[in-house]
């Protein structure tokens, strides 16, 4: 049961009996509809009232909607550059309750790879309940709810809306929600910005611009024209360009190659490397333990005992792991020590941690070079 | 002594007095009743077997619709179910804003529903036009602040979706002018109005131990003159730094019932002003915990309840570990409130059947989800 | 009326036409009057009711169709008359049909004997009143028989509760309109107007007071009680809330009109709005002097009547709109008062109802006429009645004692049955809880 607490108590509701009616309470009622019959002859416009016409007259008057309404998505490309915001990452589809969203997302059609657009994007509004789930998580601010109501048809197929059909301008967005827009304004146009870049040809260029991507394919046609001839005149020597895939033994060569430079040109001796074969992300973190060991064995002030790089919590145990294991390791690397080479046999064979792994390793060692110059 | 025949009517399911798709089986003998078998399930959606086909989050839009009246206080239930069984803590302002919301549904609800109770009784939507008065104010709230009127889907694990807008204070405090003068003008048509206290006066009683025993709960199990309120008994959100008191009838009729709704709703504003009074500003609560939607709750059952306008509502959650409930159950208060509806009418007549319908205070979406 | 087609063929154009007919053409002017105004009306009053029960509830009303909505009767009427007419097999088509009929039939009679301004009633009967509430009854026999027809057992039920309303609700009426005769001594509606001239006194009570045609009823407390019982009785006659259980759709459906559509529940709702003007009209007739006001009597007197038959026409007809209006600004204002009600009220039980009729208003009504007949002994009566003390006082004295008696006299009595009333509807209410075990019990 509710106890009685200094917050408050229980009243039991007053019946008023005994008292003599005779009809007061009838005269009462009528003097308060009364009341409201005479105000109705002036408008209810303010909250605090509660007499007054209360009547909006539809369809003449309409009242303004707040910012934050929410009836049916829709999808935003920036009025400047044409580009849609909306790169095609299904995060509003897999959120989306009833499940009304299906995306296609682009795909570049020379090499084939997926690019930040999407090619179709179909909503369909009858089923859509604009809970706004999909505008809330979207990563990129492309898909915002709209505003409006007046979407009665006597077509069911109509409210089946595709990417043409879904796409506003940011200005017109601006229109109706200029608060909510200027809080991701930033954010958003700056990814906008790197999705732009990684979209080859038209693809992401809001397809009712026709101008601007008749513009588009005249630019992209001027710069092949221009470019082949550049080509055809540089040597086409050097084919060690970034952009080919780099063979394991090769990556591996490369690091060596970057470590030996590195050792080189600084104090700091070959940073040891851990005999045993450890998991790519054991292996960064040891190969960073190993040099803070290098360092702590020299004798030099110890490096600061926390990694120069922040590393995430679930980095920071496999870190500490490897830590331990490396110190055993570098135990064992100074009672015999160990060549580069062997060092490069182990190294882990994905391409990329290999390289992400090269550039850490490469960083720290940079840093603990340093703090050794400075010691 | 003159046999008379027992008739079986029904009532509904399409009516303009069921509140909603609902069906009556009466059986009367000449004008009164003898039995009444209350027929539901136009409605249902199936809302428990969807929820656990969405994560957790997608499930939070179906909540809305379940008591499509209140749809805040349905949030607020499953909001808290969820934080428990995960283990979220709520930030203070989120706190706040959620009772705010939630109280401001609760007065929107009764006047709804004593609008709709006093039609019933034949008054022509007087008393329902100021009501809905009202409730166009608040609604307009909800609209600038969760983006919808009714569906609100506000409420979010750990907080709510977005903080309050600049222009929602200053209305709401003017709303809280309006409300001591529409509560009191309500009083005055009402509460002495004799043809009011011959429709509801001694009429629908419903015992306090039969009210127990059918775990009714709500202002109908408070009008019998039990003083259960679970803002008061198992005090969840911030409702124990709150004053306020709890209404109780003492017969158990309509009557009873209408005057607990018009005192809760008293009550109600004096909880909002403290609310408003105490709110810490928007530095000190982080709002809207983005991170922590896609939720993956550990093993486990939990029960979390609040008290909605309409009583207990419950939402029994169990986990399996996935990002999917793997039984979703909502005790819903308008259903368990109706059961004892074939007592209450029992010996009155067919015209009272109505008005002691009405007095419930039931949404079809909650009874048959 | 007859005086001016009189007036305008034979004197002014000289065709020295047969008094026969003149009186013909004087009726079928009236006739063709009173139908065309009747449904008018009940058109402008629908219109009516719709806005101001809208402005009662912070809203504005059909305001669509037409300036101001003045449009909007004219669309219903569209509506109803392009209704499929839906008669059910097993219905009695005959009765069915003519149904309706028998329920508008009577409002039309009771328009013969209202007058609308001094000299302006169609037919100068010297038992109008009793013929208004005779013909008024037979409305509840169409009733009966839109019920019976139906072969609806909804419908049934419905048509009797409605009739159980109506003709307990008469007595009341009629019980009160009888205290008005007793103090007039006449039925005849012509004579009850013209006893209200005089400024809050009649000037039949007391000769001296000037007449500026205020001396109602309605200032006399046997006049305001006869008043407060006849308008609640005519709310109950007209079904309007708290009365209209008939029409009531939150009961079991929608009572008589049930198996209705169309052009035919066109008709009962025209019937019913037709029957709400003129209980208004009577009551505004009887209780408030009609057509009577400031400056009417003085116009009249100079205008061609048959006591002055040299008067000038033109005061005719500004005695006769100036009547008008008074007319029927108090008729609209009484309807407003009606639709006023509605908009208050919830809607009285039909064993409610019952009660409210024959517990609480007719003993009121008998009390009042009890009244009545006091004060027209401390008014009238001399000592050939036996009355012998009250011979040597003024009249002014006399009306002074017979107001303070009746209005001492009807007070205590309201009040006494009130409370009579209210405990008696207590007990009621927990009888409900004997009934309830009885029935459990027995079941």
């Amino acid at each position: 049961m509710t106890t009685e607490t200094q917050h408050g108590s229980v009243i039991v509701m007053d019946r008023r009996r005994g008292k003599l009616r005779a009809g007061q309470g009838l005269l009462q009622g009528l003097r308060v509809v009364w009341d409201h019959w005479a105000g109705s002859f002036r408008k209810n416009d303010n909250f605090s009232k509660i007499h007054g016409t209360f009547t909006v007259e539809y369809p003449e008057e309409r009242l303004p909607m707040p910012q934050a309404y929410r009836n049916m998505p829709v999808l935003l490309f920036d009025d400047e550059s044409g580009h849609e915001l909306c790169t095609g990452c299904y995060q509003c589809q897999r959120i989306c309750p009833p499940q009304v969203i299906h995306i296609t997302q682009a795909k570049d059609p020379v090499t084939g790879k997926m690019v930040p657009a999407a090619t179709e994007f179909i909503i369909e509004y009858d089923a859509c309940m604009s809970c706004g789930f999909c505008a809330e998580v979207c990563p990129f601010d492309s898909i915002k709810m709209d505003h409006v109501y007046e979407l009665s048809t006597a077509n069911r197929a109509a409210l089946t809306m595709r990417k043409a059909q879904l796409n506003r301008s940011i200005s017109y967005y601006t229109g109706i929600a200029p608060g909510l827009w200027a809080e991701v304004q930033a954010g958003a146009m700056k990814k906008l910005q790197g999705s732009i870049k990684r979209r080859p040809d038209v693809i992401g260029l809001a397809a009712s611009l026709t101008e601007k991507i008749k513009a588009r394919r005249l630019e992209l046609a001027a710069a092949a024209a221009a470019a082949p001839a550049a080509a055809a005149v540089s040597a086409p020597a050097a084919p060690a360009a970034p952009a080919a895939k780099l063979t394991p033994e090769e990556k591996a060569a490369k690091l060596a190659a970057m470590k030996a430079a590195n050792a080189n040109k600084g104090a700091a001796p070959a940073p040891a490397e851990a005999p045993v074969a450890l998991s790519p992300a054991d292996a960064k973190a040891a190969k960073l333990a190993a040099i803070k060991a290098a360092n702590a064995n020299k004798g030099a002030a110890p490096a600061p005992a926390e990694a120069p790089v922040a590393l995430s919590p679930a980095d920071a145990k496999a870190a500490k792991l490897a830590a331990i294991k490396a110190a055993n390791a570098a135990k064992q690397a100074e009672a015999a020590p160990v060549s580069v080479e062997t060092a490069v046999a182990t190294a882990p064979l994905d391409a990329k941690a290999a390289r992400l792994a090269a550039i850490k390793a490469a960083n720290a060692a940079k840093l603990a070079a340093e703090q050794g110059n400075n010691e | 002594m003159l046999k008379t025949e027992e008739l079986q009517i029904n009532i509904g399911p399409q009516h303009p007095s069921t509140h909603g798709v609902f069906r009556m089986l009466v059986t009367v003998d000449g004008e009164t009743v003898t039995d009444l078998k209350p027929v539901f399930g136009y409605l249902h959606r199936n809302h428990e077997q969807i929820a656990e086909v969405n994560t957790y989050l997608q499930n939070m839009p179906y909540t809305d619709r379940l008591d499509y009246f209140n749809a805040m206080a349905n949030n607020h239930a499953y909001a808290m179910a969820v934080e428990k069984l995960v283990g979220i803590e709520v930030p203070e302002r989120a706190e706040y804003i959620r009772v705010l919301m939630v109280e401001l549904t609760r007065i929107l609800n009764h006047a709804g529903a004593l609008g709709f109770l006093i039609n019933d009784m034949g008054a022509w939507q007087t008393q329902l036009a100021f009501g809905m008065r009202e409730r166009e104010k608040i609604l307009d709230l909800f609209e600038s602040v969760s983006g919808a009127r009714l569906m609100c889907n506000y409420f979010r694990f750990g907080g709510v979706a977005r903080d309050l807008t600049a222009d929602f204070m200053p209305r709401l405090k003017d709303l809280l002018v309006a409300m001591p003068a529409f509560i009191d003008e309500m009083e005055r048509l009402l509460r002495e109005n004799e043809i009011l206290l011959q429709r509801s006066e001694g009429i629908g009683i419903l015992p306090k131990d039969l009210a127990l025993a059918y775990s009714v709960t709500g202002p109908v199990l408070r009008g019998s003159g039990v003083a259960y309120d679970i803002r008061r008994a198992e005090p969840y959100s911030i409702y124990d730094r709150l004053d306020f008191d709890v209404p109780v009838g003492s017969v158990g009729d309509v009557y009873d019932r209408i005057l607990v709704r018009i005192e809760e709703m008293r009550q109600s504003k004096r909880i909002i002003e403290q609310v408003i009074a105490q709110l810490p500003d928007a530095q000190g609560g982080h709002i809207n915990p983005k991170a922590r939607q896609n939720v993956r709750p550990p093993v486990g059952d939990v029960y979390a309840r609040v008290e909605t306008p309409k009583g207990e509502l419950g939402f029994y959650l169990v986990s399996d570990g996935s990002s999917r409930p793997y039984r979703y159950k909502v005790r819903a208060p308008s259903f368990i409130n109706l059961t004892p509806l074939g007592d209450m009418c029992r010996g009155y007549k067919v015209a009272d059947m109505v008005v002691i319908l009405g007095s419930i205070d039931i949404v079809m979406g909650e009874v048959d989800r | 009326m007859q005086d001016v087609v009189n007036q305008v063929i034979n004197t002014s154009f000289g065709w020295g036409w047969p008094s026969w007919a003149i009186a013909l053409i004087g009726y079928l002017i009236v006739a063709a009057l009173l139908f065309g105004i009747a449904p008018f009306q009940m058109l402008f009053l629908t219109l009516y009711e719709r806005r101001a029960i809208a402005r009662m509830q912070d809203r504005i009303g059909p305001n669509r169709v037409g300036p101001e909505g003045m449009f909007q009767p004219l669309a219903d009427g569209v509506k109803i008359f392009t209704k499929e007419d839906i008669v059910p097999t097993a219905a009695d088509q005959w009765v069915h049909f003519i149904a309706p009929c028998v329920v508008v039939a009577p409002t039309m009679f009771m328009f013969a004997v209202l007058p609308w301004g001094p000299g302006m009633v169609p037919v100068d009967m010297n038992l109008g009143l009793l013929f208004f509430f005779a013909i008024s009854s037979v409305s509840a026999v169409g009733l009966m028989m839109a019920g019976w027809a139906s072969s609806n057992k909804f419908a049934l039920v419905g048509a009797m509760r409605a009739v159980a309303q109506m003709v307990s609700y008469e007595i009341p009426a009629v019980l009160s309109l009888l205290a008005i005769v007793l103090v007039t001594g006449s039925l005849s509606i012509v004579e009850l107007i013209n006893y209200q001239g005089g400024l809050f006194i009649s000037t039949r009570d007391v000769a001296s007071v000037p007449d500026w045609g205020l001396g109602w009823f309605i200032f006399s407390p046997v006049g305001f009680l006869a008043f407060i019982a006849f308008f609640i009785a005519a709310l109950a006659e007209g079904e309007r809330t708290p009365f209209d259980i008939p029409e009531a759709d939150s009961e079991i459906v929608a009572g008589y009109m049930t198996e209705y559509s169309g052009m035919k529940f066109g008709l009962f709702y025209l019937a019913q709005y037709v029957l709400n003007f003129l209980l208004c009209a009577i009551t505004s007739i009887i209780f408030f002097g009609g057509w009577q006001g400031p400056g009417v009597g003085w116009l009249y007197a100079q205008a061609i009547t048959p006591v002055n038959p040299q008067g000038g026409w033109v005061f005719n007809v500004l005695a006769g709109v100036l009547g008008v209006f008074y007319f029927l600004t108090k008729t609209y204002g009484f309807f407003f008062v009606m639709v006023w009600i509605r908009g208050a009220y919830a809607r009285l039980r039909i064993d409610q109802l019952m009660d409210f009729g024959w517990k609480f208003l007719i003993p009121l009504t008998l009390v009042n006429i009890f009244s009545a007949a006091i004060w027209v002994g401390l008014t009238k009566w001399g000592a050939a009645d036996g009355l012998a003390f009250v011979e040597g006082w003024s009249p002014l004295v006399r009306w002074a004692a017979a107001f303070g008696v009746t209005l001492a006299l009807n007070l205590g009595a309201y009040l006494f049955l009130a409370r009579i009333f209210a405990q008696s509807q207590d007990e009621r209410a927990r009888q409900d809880d004997d009934v309830l075990e009885q029935l459990t019990n027995v079941a």
